[in-house]
């Protein structure tokens, strides 16, 4: 198994109001392709922050980052968006669709930033209907489904650009149990068919889907 | 993508519907205005446009300088066109001499009609490039052809043939049609000249034009030039420029420079003061120009104020977007598709004013303006004002929506700062500056205008007619005219003069009086009058007395006006003599009987001139001015001096003027401008307010939970009403305080050109700033009212 993820000695520091304040603090963390991880810990103990910062969406203010042996803390943010177009999808605990447009289209979006060509995109996007059984929801506004049917939908459109990671932040928080149930079987199947997988949670159960767990403490790992 | 880009753009309009409205008709009226804006400055720029030799028609034009002032007009004297022709002939396609534009009767059978025209040389038709539909191009050879446009032909001729036609001029003299040439358009500078008759003609018809061959003194004709392909304006202006001086030994005081306008600057550029080219109507170009930009940079900036201040509703779109793989130039170009789909939206709102507004805003600019459907410039031009548009509206709101950090924004923690309204709030200063302006300068103008309008005339118009009397038909009737008016009972008075009561056609120099001083240069205006003269226009006699049949020696005797007396420098006028200081065949010396209170007779914006009323013992007479008998209705009067008219001069059509609203035209041209500004402030202040109001909906949205916890603690609604309207306040007092100066500084400065002119008085900014306060307040209150009324329950509940 090749390594996907590589994080050694990172920490993310903000200043606010003169103190600076650790967020994270000399996390060592290896993912390895088909690794389900889950990240545990109380709320802010720095889970989403790792998410963020493994996804790209926030930098860690030192140590080293490489993702598929790019160091991600020396690129510019160009080209950081254009690997994380390529590989990364995120799921949400609100789920983050976008009101406006339906779900085919939301599912769609990722696609056009990509560049996808028009008839591609179609296929793609097809396919993942079919695969969430939610063809016949394709023209409905995400106001018009329930949690559950919108975190599908989320998923879907995390994984039409076939990302080779997954980052989903609590998602089953929003749902109810058996909701939760579904989805997170839906990822361990996902997983099962190679795509790698972090996720941040704090119920044990979900945790149990996955491979490895992560206890984080005041942005610290605590055992691993 | 872009398609993606307008879907969701589409979606965000009719999910925000009043959100949209506001941004929406913000936009189209201002680009509304614009486009109405832009198309009377290309009509007034496409002047005379219809001459492909354009660039090298001119009409030439004198300096001369009177007692250190210099004056420039296009009156020229007659041996010029021998100087020019002989000596600097080989810089000119055509030279064509030309008498003033003027209306003559012409006659044809039954049908007798004014028109007016001129007299011209022949070469006119092709330095005009005359259409001709019927007859020779080149016919007008002798002095009895007569070149006539199409209307004149159809309203003399209808459907028969003209061409060899005799018609007959001024009730008079027999002029045989030669050639018919399609009217010059509106945009013309020669657009009223309805027929073109032999200058050799014009020459042997009076007198003094006769005897003005050789008078380099007298300036009473206008020529026209075509000049050569190898050569330029400039050029021949250097050369020509002294022509008159070498020439002419006893003009060289006045030091008369001759120069070639370029057709360009006819009607755009005339003006001139002492000796230099100040502009024209291409200030007003430049204003109104001015004033368009502004407009819509109001509207811009509605739409800037409120897609910023719904950012906070956006963020959450931006933090996804770029969760899944959006970078940020993408996002900028959502955002701008965004913009230019609503002003794209705006502009087809914006053609449909522009349609339902063009008759009004014709009337208004006194225009005939149509709407440029076929013309590719118009719409190729819209096309780029709408990416403009879209740009100045839409990059500041997409840069800073798209720079949202995803993390914070997703977290569901976002808040925009304290200061980001900072910028919202100095685009609403900057807007009300501008209404704040835009109204003092409105009330300026109104002023100036009011100001000049009860300026005192000296005369009575009112109740007072002038019928022109060019035909020969009326030399020696005047006398019985008058007693068969007088008669009818319609009028109370009657007398004749050399020229119309508001306008000055003569100046004259060459006078000696005793005191007058070493080398004064003397110009006066000059106009000669019939008895009854004063009592006809209700003139006040100030010393000495009126013309008097009582006086025989009155035929050489001249009233001056107040002025004139000043300006001779003399006391005790009363019985002195003004004499002529030519030395061969002096004219009579003129005895002083009275002197009247100043009368306007040219611009009510400048000093009344220095003026003689000398007494018209030939017969000269251009004007019949006829005093109404006010116990009547004008109605009635007109119709009997009509018929006594009738009875006299059955071939004549009864032509006649009311002296009032001639003198209203003088105030035209400033009307025009004080109401199209006072229409665009109309408009940038709704476009504004648009703006307000957009805002303080968001700002009673933001703030519904801080009311409603305001309101359990016991604030009252006006509280809570005094509490919204307050922020807005603030920047509207801003705005005075910043657009009240700039507003006096060029109001000042606009004030300059007019020699009579009002102050700009303090109860101008009281009103513009009561205006701004009551205008906001209204515009907020309805917001404010509303939130302070809303069951603070409900509030809390929904937070």
């Amino acid at each position: 198994m090749s390594t996907l993820v590589n994080i050694q000695q990172a920490s993310r520091t903000i200043k606010s109001g003169g103190n600076s304040i650790n967020l994270l603090d000399s996390i060592d963390l290896k993912v390895n392709e088909g690794d389900f991880i889950s990240l545990m810990g109380p709320s802010g103990s720095g889970k989403s922050t790792l998410l963020n910062c493994i996804g790209m969406l926030d930098n860690f203010t030192e140590g080293n980052y490489t993702f598929l042996d790019e160091p991600v803390h020396k690129m510019k943010e160009k080209n950081r968006v254009k690997l994380y177009q390529e590989y990364i999808g995120f799921v949400f605990q609100a789920y983050h669709l976008i009101d406006e447009l339906t779900v085919e289209e939301n599912i769609e979006t990722p696609l056009l930033y990509k560049n996808v060509k028009s008839k591609e995109r179609k296929a793609l996007v097809a396919d993942m209907l079919d695969r969430f059984n939610i063809v016949g929801k394709k023209k409905l506004f995400p106001e018009q489904l329930s949690g559950g049917q919108q975190q599908l939908v989320g998923i879907a459109r995390a994984l039409v650009a076939t990302p080779k990671l997954i980052l989903a932040d609590e998602p089953t928080g929003n749902l109810n149990s058996k909701q939760s149930q579904e989805i997170m079987e839906l990822f361990a199947k996902l997983n099962n068919e190679g795509v790698t997988i972090i996720q941040a949670t704090h119920s044990e159960e979900n945790a149990s889907y996955g491979s490895r767990i992560v206890n984080l403490l005041d942005g610290s790992i605590v055992k691993s | 993508m872009f398609k993606n880009y307008l879907k969701i753009a589409w979606r965000n309009l009719l999910k925000n519907k009043v959100y949209s409205l506001i941004n929406i008709a913000g936009l189209a009226i201002g680009m509304t205005a614009t486009i109405l804006i832009a198309l009377w400055i290309f009509d007034e720029l496409d002047r005379d446009n219809n001459f492909d030799n354009k660039a090298t028609i001119a009409q030439v034009y004198q300096h001369q300088t009177i007692n250190g002032r210099t004056g420039t007009g296009p009156a020229i004297p007659r041996p010029l066109e021998f100087a020019l022709r002989k000596d600097y002939g080989d810089n000119f396609k055509h030279l064509i001499m030309s008498s003033w534009n003027q209306s003559r009767y012409l006659q044809f059978g039954d049908i007798n009609l004014s028109f007016s025209g001129n007299f011209m040389q022949q070469g006119v038709a092709d330095m005009l490039q005359l259409n001709i539909v019927k007859g020779d191009k080149d016919g007008l050879k002798d002095k009895s052809s007569i070149l006539i446009s199409e209307s004149t032909a159809k309203a003399l001729f209808n459907k028969q043939n003209p061409i060899g036609k005799i018609v007959k001029l001024d009730n008079r003299d027999n002029f045989s049609v030669v050639a018919v040439y399609e009217d010059l358009p509106e945009s013309s500078s020669f657009s009223d000249t309805r027929f073109i008759a032999h200058w050799d003609f014009y020459l042997a018809s009076q007198g003094w034009i006769e005897n003005s061959k050789t008078r380099w003194g007298n300036n009473s004709f206008q020529m026209f030039a075509q000049i050569n392909d190898n050569t330029t304006m400039e050029g021949v202006t250097a050369k020509i420029i002294d022509v008159k001086k070498k020439a002419s030994p006893n003009e060289v005081e006045f030091n008369p420079q001759i120069f070639l306008l370029p057709m360009k600057d006819w009607y755009l550029r005339s003006n001139f003061e002492n000796g230099v080219q100040t502009g024209g109507r291409i200030e007003n170009v430049w204003l109104f120009g001015i004033i368009g930009a502004f407009v819509l940079l109001l509207a811009c900036i509605n739409f800037v104020n409120l897609s910023t201040a719904r950012s906070e509703k956006r963020a959450l779109e931006v933090g996804i977007r770029k969760s899944i793989g959006s970078k940020r130039g993408q996002l900028v170009s959502q955002f701008l598709s965004e913009s230019f789909l609503i002003v794209v939206l705006a502009f087809v709102v914006a053609v449909g004013l522009t349609l339902l507004f063009l008759n009004g805003f014709n009337e208004l600019a006194m225009k005939e303006i149509t709407f440029p459907w076929l013309k590719g410039k118009f719409w190729l031009a819209s096309f780029v004002f709408i990416i403009i548009t879209s740009v100045l509206a839409g990059s500041y709101p997409a840069l800073y929506l798209s720079s949202f950090n995803p993390v914070t924004v997703l977290k569901g923690t976002f808040k925009v700062g304290r200061y980001s309204s900072l910028p919202r709030k100095i685009l609403v200063v900057g807007q009300f500056s501008v209404s704040v302006a835009l109204i003092i300068g409105t009330l300026v103008v109104i002023n100036q205008i009011d100001f000049a309008k009860n300026r005192p005339v000296g005369y009575n118009k009112e109740g007072l007619i002038q019928i022109p009397t060019f035909s020969s038909d009326f030399t020696g009737k005047a006398e019985t005219i008058r007693t068969q008016f007088l008669a009818s009972g319609a009028a109370v008075e009657m007398a004749t003069t050399s020229s119309p009561t508001t306008q000055v056609w003569s100046n004259r120099s060459g006078y000696i009086w005793d005191g007058k001083p070493e080398g004064f240069q003397e110009d006066f205006a000059h106009t000669s009058v019939s008895y009854d003269f004063v009592e006809a226009l209700g003139l006040k006699i100030i010393e000495g007395r009126a013309f008097s049949r009582d006086f025989p020696s009155d035929s050489t005797a001249v009233i001056l006006n107040k002025t004139a007396v000043d300006y001779m420098g003399i006391t005790d006028p009363i019985g002195k003599f003004i004499r002529d200081d030519s030395e061969n065949d002096p004219a009579p010396p003129l005895k002083i009987i009275g002197v009247i209170d100043d009368m306007i007779v040219q611009s009510p914006y400048t000093p009344v001139k220095q003026a003689m009323y000398v007494f018209d013992a030939y017969g000269n007479f251009s004007y019949f001015n006829v005093r109404l008998n006010p116990e009547k209705s004008t109605s009635a009067n007109l119709e009997i001096i009509e018929r006594v008219f009738k009875e006299n001069f059955p071939n004549l059509p009864f032509i006649y003027q009311f002296v009032d609203e001639q003198y209203g035209r003088k105030f035209r041209s400033q009307e025009r401008v004080a109401n199209l500004s006072q229409v665009f402030t109309i408009l940038a202040i709704f476009i504004s307010c648009l703006g307000l109001f957009g805002l303080a909906s968001f700002v009673a949205e933001q703030r519904t939970k801080e009311i409603g916890v305001r309101k359990t603690l016991g604030a009252s609604v006006s509280q809570l009403w005094m509490l919204l309207s307050k922020d807005f306040l603030k920047l509207v007092f801003i705005s005075l305080i910043v657009g009240s100066p700039i507003a006096y500084y060029m109001m000042t400065k606009w004030l300059q050109k007019f020699p009579y002119r009002t102050d700009i008085s303090w109860s101008v900014f009281v009103m513009a700033c009561s205006g701004a306060i009551v205008i906001t307040l209204l515009t907020v209150s309805y917001q404010a009212i509303k939130s302070a009324t809303t069951n603070p329950v409900d509030s809390l509940r929904t937070e």
